[in-house]
């Protein structure tokens, strides 16, 4: 790769091999995917499921600390939190599948995936590694800049490169 | 009016194809529902509109990308609203939704992105 392709590459991902391109779209929308799907089950108003979930973080604690977080704050204000997950669980897929905003959302995916781990990791027949590799995952999609990569983040990057001020440097840096 | 093969077109172009061809999700299933909730009338919401982009895009038009964008920001909201309602037009859910969210503010950025001839490769 000449140094013009490495600094093209590091602006749009353009100066990237194509199987390279193709397989980091691909683990970038099938992560996407899992998130979308999983938003799924989160319904309002009772958020049922989700309530089983967490009640689970009580009952087979991994970190005390957190444990007490959800039994004295989450569960007894489990319908606005609900929301929260429901929200931050849908965007995660929303914007990882279209690849915009990339490092910022695998930020916020790596975090979602720590406190799911803390609520099931000890939960009976739940295979610890899903958790792991869930986060993993989302360490991948952030030191690849994923979205580079038949992303928006390929689109919109090489504008704001030329753009002046604070807002678009703050876009660089998340995308 | 844009390029139709502009970077920009060719996003517009595979996000209308995903929306076109969402109703495929219908055949999904997995152990917790399915892929993404797609039945009843979003059956028709998604193709209807995903093909509005693609048309948009096929002609260089950003304003139909847009408008189709815009689409899918009216059915999200309308989604989100009557999440866990007994009310549910599209008979979705948050899958179903995050689906709608990530067409609209795709086909909104592409449709609504000025024309830039100086990097056109993405």
């Amino acid at each position: 790769m000449s140094s013009t392709e490495e600094q093209t590459a590091g602006v749009d991902g353009v100066g990237r091999e194509p199987l390279e391109r193709w397989l980091l779209a691909v683990v970038r929308i099938g992560v996407a995917f899992m998130w979308i799907e999983n938003a799924g089950w989160k319904r309002p108003p009772e958020f049922s499921s989700l309530r089983h979930f967490t009640e689970l973080a009580v009952d087979h604690p991994v970190a005390a600390p957190y444990s007490s977080v959800v039994e004295n704050v989450i569960l007894p204000n489990l319908a606005f939190f609900g929301w929260v997950t429901l929200l931050l669980e849908a965007s995660l897929g929303a914007f990882l599948l279209l690849g915009l905003l990339t490092r910022l959302w695998a930020i916020i995916g790596i975090t979602q995936s720590v406190i799911i781990t803390l609520s099931v990791l000890n939960a009976p027949n739940e295979w610890e590694w899903s958790f792991y590799l869930m986060i993993l995952a989302h360490v991948a999609l952030f030191a690849t800049a994923a979205g580079r990569s038949f992303g928006l983040d390929g689109l919109l990057r090489p504008r704001w490169s030329r753009s002046a001020g604070q807002v678009p440097r703050l876009l660089m840096r998340l995308s | 009016m844009s390029t139709p093969g502009s970077s920009s077109s060719r996003s517009a172009l595979a996000l209308g194809v995903l929306g076109l061809t969402a109703p495929a999700f219908a055949l999904t299933t997995s152990s917790n529902n399915n892929f993404v909730l797609v039945e009843g009338l979003a059956l028709a919401v998604f193709p209807v509109l995903g093909l509005l982009a693609v048309v948009g895009a096929l002609i260089g038009r950003r304003a139909v990308v847009a408008v189709a964008g815009a689409g899918y920001a009216a059915a999200a909201l309308i989604q989100l609203v009557q999440l866990g309602l007994d009310t549910n037009w599209l008979d979705g859910s948050a899958s179903t939704f995050a689906l709608l969210l990530a067409l609209a503010v795709g086909l909104l950025i592409t449709g609504l992105l000025p024309e830039d001839n100086t990097t056109d490769r993405a």
